[in-house]
């Protein structure tokens, strides 16, 4: 047929522009589910104005490992929030800033964030988004400026590539900076303890968790609530002012003389790998934290109502409890390949697993 | 089919002042007769601004928020699209309201990379005026006023409402930094850095200090 030609070359043609017009969908980013665990309350982060994307997820990554965050170049957010420490400072109660300077407080660990409406051990930062800026701009901690930090970014190619593909163009902001931090964060879950198989019926306590949980149950619950073993209130637990640091927690922010010296209950999923304690890490081991509710508790005005009678606890409960502690170390989150520094995760051995010895 | 109306752009510009001299940076302006002093910046937020035409009818252009710098020139004139008309009437408000405030990072005006966001108490300064004061107890004679705070009682943001001989296309509003000083003790009160009663009567201060220029 004389026309066979040109309608197999028309034929071709469309196939060809249906193929562009689909390119267009293919760079789009791609959707990442939030996924809440079974029997979890729904998230408070607004995922509508800040989707998940597979490719925004990898930009935070890199920005959270990226040490030209901060002034001289040497610290980035992964420098203080170690994964092996459930992310916070390993065995630091505070942690090195730019300079050879310190900071006032202990690094918390950082996990299960998308549930957390405040951040910071006073509160102070009432958004993700916004929890980055304090780190970066921090004379104590990173030292830079946002300016710079923009300005830094925008000078990489590779940066404004990864940007455009995060957020469809090569724009590169303050919001979309610590968007894409956030999102990165957003898939630090850690759900799959010993105790998370045993609630879900996949695993079971031995004896010394079980009576550790039946005492947690008792005398830790109303803070430490179940299922982020945190109720993400401010309590005063007796810890008496540094004379030095001068810390007085939540009445810092809120100015109101009955939150003086309050702090975050913090979490204590993957308590065992989260020493030091205590806002300013004071406490070295579960030990002294407990021997600190029972015996050197420092009662004061705004002590908790729960606590005025300090925490009675025997030898013997303590030794219970601290199993059923270690019940909350989540060895998959410890090890997830995908919240390693780029490049060392998928190879990366393995470090021990506590409960697979 | 409502017919589109017709529309024009108004430009407000804001004439920042210290009592009745023109304030630049790094100039030295006396106060009170007692004490001098040099303004190095002096930055505040004008948001959800409405005006109210010659028929008394209150008009609501779409909210944006501007940053208005005494080191900034092109951030001294602000323009808005507005329906043609007569106005007698301009209304705003100095600050970030508090929906702002609470809801992550912005871009813009509000990027938090003007450095007027607090990072370790989530919330925007709504205004800042820093300098060095003769009566100033404190380094290199310093004041540093930043004014934040947008909870209930610590509230900085203040409304401001100004009446003006009818204007269509543009207008003129002084600002006057000196009004900031009233009841503050520079020697007692060098430094404010954090919302509370402090922040409080500086915002009841500035709430006072717009006027609406006269034209010559």
């Amino acid at each position: 047929m004389r026309y066979q030609k040109t309608i197999i070359a028309l034929l071709l043609l469309s196939i060809l522009c249906t193929g562009w017009m689909y390119m267009g969908n293919y760079f789009a980013p791609t959707p990442v589910r939030f996924l809440v665990p079974k029997g979890w309350p729904q998230p408070v982060y607004n995922f509508k104005e800040n989707p998940l994307t597979k490719e925004g997820i990898e930009l935070g990554r890199q920005l959270f490992y990226d040490t030209r965050l901060s002034k001289d170049g040497t610290i980035s957010c992964g420098t203080c929030h170690q994964q092996f420490g459930a992310f916070n400072t390993y065995d630091h109660p505070l942690s090195h800033g730019f300079n050879n300077s310190l900071t006032t407080r202990n690094a918390p660990g950082l996990f299960n964030l998308a549930w957390q409406k405040e951040f910071m051990w006073d509160g102070g930062i009432n958004h993700l988004d916004l929890q980055p800026l304090a780190p970066i701009t921090a004379e104590n901690e990173m030292a830079e400026s946002l300016v710079t930090v923009i300005k830094k970014l925008q000078a990489e190619k590779e940066y404004r590539k990864l940007f455009k593909a995060a957020f469809g163009d090569e724009t590169i902001n303050t919001q979309r900076l610590t968007r894409a931090i956030s999102q990165f964060l957003l898939t630090f879950i850690s759900s799959n303890s010993k105790y998370d198989r045993v609630k879900m019926g996949l695993d079971s306590f031995i004896l010394p968790e079980k009576l550790g949980y039946e005492i947690f149950q008792k005398k830790c619950v109303s803070c430490h609530t179940e299922p982020f073993f945190t109720d993400y209130s401010y309590r005063n637990i007796g810890m008496p002012v540094d004379p030095f640091l001068k810390d007085l927690g939540r009445m810092k922010i809120t100015s109101e003389s009955n939150d003086s010296l309050k702090f975050r209950v913090p979490s204590l999923r993957n308590v065992m790998r989260t020493f030091p304690y205590g806002h300013d890490g004071r406490f070295f081991s579960v030990l002294s934290v407990m021997e600190h509710y029972r015996k050197n508790m420092v009662i004061s005005a705004t002590t908790d109502s729960l606590l005025r009678n300090r925490l009675p606890l025997s030898n013997f409960e303590i030794g219970q409890l601290t199993a059923f502690l270690y019940t909350l170390t989540d060895s998959s989150f410890l090890q997830n390949p995908h919240l390693a520094a780029p490049g060392k995760g998928i190879s990366t051995t393995a470090p021990a697993d506590i409960h697979n010895k | 089919m409502v017919s589109a109306q017709k529309k024009q752009t108004l430009t407000i510009r804001f004439n920042n002042r210290f009592g009745n001299e023109q304030l630049l940076p790094e100039q030295t302006y006396s106060l009170n007769n007692t004490d001098t002093l040099v303004v190095n910046r002096f930055k505040y937020y004008i948001s959800n601004i409405q005006l109210t035409n010659t028929e008394g009818k209150t008009i609501i252009p779409e909210n944006q928020y501007f940053l208005v710098d005494i080191a900034d020139e092109k951030s001294l004139s602000i323009q808005l699209n507005i329906p043609e008309g007569k106005y007698t009437g301009i209304r705003f408000l100095l600050g970030v309201d508090s929906i702002r405030n609470v809801s992550g990072v912005q871009t813009e005006a509000l990027d938090p990379l003007h450095g007027m966001f607090w990072t370790w108490n989530s919330g925007y300064i709504m205004a800042k005026l820093e300098g060095t004061a003769s009566s100033s107890m404190i380094a290199g004679k310093q004041f540093t006023y930043h004014i934040g705070g947008f909870r209930k009682h610590h509230n900085t943001t203040r409304l401001i409402q100004l009446q003006s001989p009818a204007f269509t296309d543009s207008i003129t509003i002084i600002a006057d930094a000196a009004k900031w000083f009233n009841g503050i003790n520079i020697s007692k009160e060098p430094v404010c850095h954090s919302p509370g009663t402090l922040a409080v009567r500086f915002a009841d201060n500035y709430s006072k200090m717009f006027s609406i220029a006269v034209k010559e």
